[in-house]
């Protein structure tokens, strides 16, 4: 037998489960609202921002761009006028005032591909880099330098000294070959080229003619 | 921290196996309260049984209320969930069909399988209905196209669409269940009571 004052509650339970539903209920509707915080924790965007993969520098950049590595794309997120005058071949023109319009994200927030901001230096590719980590996209990268040190490194890398070591000698020839290959000539490779212009001279056989000797007169016949 | 299995503390292998776990009790649960009955759930139509209604609306709101709780709480992230996409009169007309389907039947496709598990025979007619209709469907697909991927509105909710408070919208929405709750009980009563 259930209590009979139980029993006497268990006849209004649904009213009960009802008000128990409405205070709930008004309770999200009384409860102090906060602001959310959006988009990743700040601890995460500073392990990401510590992150050695932050940074790509000229050298890899060129050396994926050769090797026709087809896992990234470049956001160049300066403005329009720069990005006619010098680009990164097959770079993709966002300027950072239109980074986070709709035709932008398409570009950003996927999955498929690394990400790599470029800007003359890499100042404004790290606020683009921010403020997309912020949103929680992924594989972004900064071009370490920006187009400044693309120009200085790749295009016209410096000629080291004799007195370097041989590291930076194979850096200078890696780098001298990457810049031919993004358009760069260079004085001795006219040089190399107009060989191959010049005719082989086929020296003329000389054929010596012997003179016949004078017979000395020889006396009497 | 949530949902669990996007955010890794719950590793994805586990996805199916917990679907089925899900699945099970839910067919379990649905059995044993008496919706493997096509006079059970047909009642809400006739008036003489509300059990689906205060069921599934006590249902939605239990979860609409605890989410929101969970979600200011911090334990899960309301923005990772799925929204159903609205696809408005693909919706509409779909909706229409399997209203008509549940009143003419007394199934919905859920309980009409948990049925068809006890061995009602009016529920594997219902599943071979089912079946005939989903072949229907898939012959004409390219007839249904239009409709069915037009008129797309994207992953909204009636919060986005009519731009209002989602604790005031649930607030109001649990006095609207309370209120059919009370209204369908005094319709029950009214009528005669039924034996099934």
């Amino acid at each position: 037998m259930v209590n009979r004052k139980v029993a006497k509650v268990l006849t209004f339970r649904y009213k009960i489960l009802a008000g128990i539903f409405l205070l709930l209920a008004a309770g999200l509707v009384l409860l102090p609202k906060y602001e959310k915080h959006e988009g990743i924790k700040p601890e995460e965007l500073l392990s990401n921002a510590i992150s050695p993969e932050r940074y790509i520098s000229t050298d890899e950049l060129a050396n994926k761009i050769i090797n026709q590595d087809p896992s990234f794309i470049m956001i160049d997120v300066r403005n329009e006028n720069e990005f006619n005058k010098y680009s990164i071949p097959n770079s993709i023109n966002i300027p950072l005032k239109k980074l986070l319009d709709e035709d932008a994200i398409g570009y950003l927030n996927q999955n498929q591909y690394d990400v790599i901001f470029i800007s003359n230096d890499h100042f404004y590719a790290d606020q683009a880099w921010v403020l997309c980590n912020r949103l929680d996209y992924k594989n972004l990268r900064v071009l370490k330098g920006g187009i400044n040190n693309w120009y200085l490194t790749i295009i016209n890398p410096t000629k080291p000294t004799e007195n370097m070591p041989a590291e930076d000698f194979e850096l200078y020839s890696f780098r001298k070959s990457a810049s031919m290959f993004f358009g760069v000539v260079y004085p001795e490779q006219l040089k190399i080229e107009k060989k191959p212009e010049v005719k082989k001279v086929t020296p003329k056989k000389v054929i010596p003619i012997k003179k016949k000797k004078k017979m000395p007169v020889e006396g009497g016949c | 921290m949530g949902p669990l299995i996007p955010n890794g503390v719950i590793p994805y292998e586990w996805n199916n196996i917990i679907a089925i776990i899900i699945g099970i009790v839910f067919g379990f649960v649905l059995e044993a309260s008496g919706f493997s009955s096509s006079r059970k759930l047909a009642g809400v139509f006739y008036g003489y049984d509300f059990a689906v209604l205060k069921v599934f609306f006590t249902a939605a709101l239990v979860s609409l209320i605890g989410i929101l709780y969970m979600d200011y709480l911090g334990y899960i992230n309301m923005e990772q969930l799925y929204v159903h996409p609205t696809y408005l009169w693909g919706a509409i007309i779909g909706g229409v069909i399997m209203g008509v389907g549940f009143v003419s039947a007394g199934f919905c496709p859920g309980t009409s399988l948990c049925a068809v598990a006890i061995g009602k025979i009016d529920a594997i007619v219902y599943v071979i209905g089912i079946m005939v209709g989903i072949f229907i469907f898939s012959e004409l697909y390219t007839v249904f196209q239009p409709l069915y991927e037009g008129y797309f509105y994207g992953n909204i909710t009636l919060m986005d669409s009519f731009g209002i408070n989602r604790y005031w919208f649930v607030f109001v929405f649990t006095i609207i269940a309370i209120l059919a709750f009370v209204i369908s009980d005094l319709i029950r009563k009214r009528r005669k009571k039924i034996f099934y």
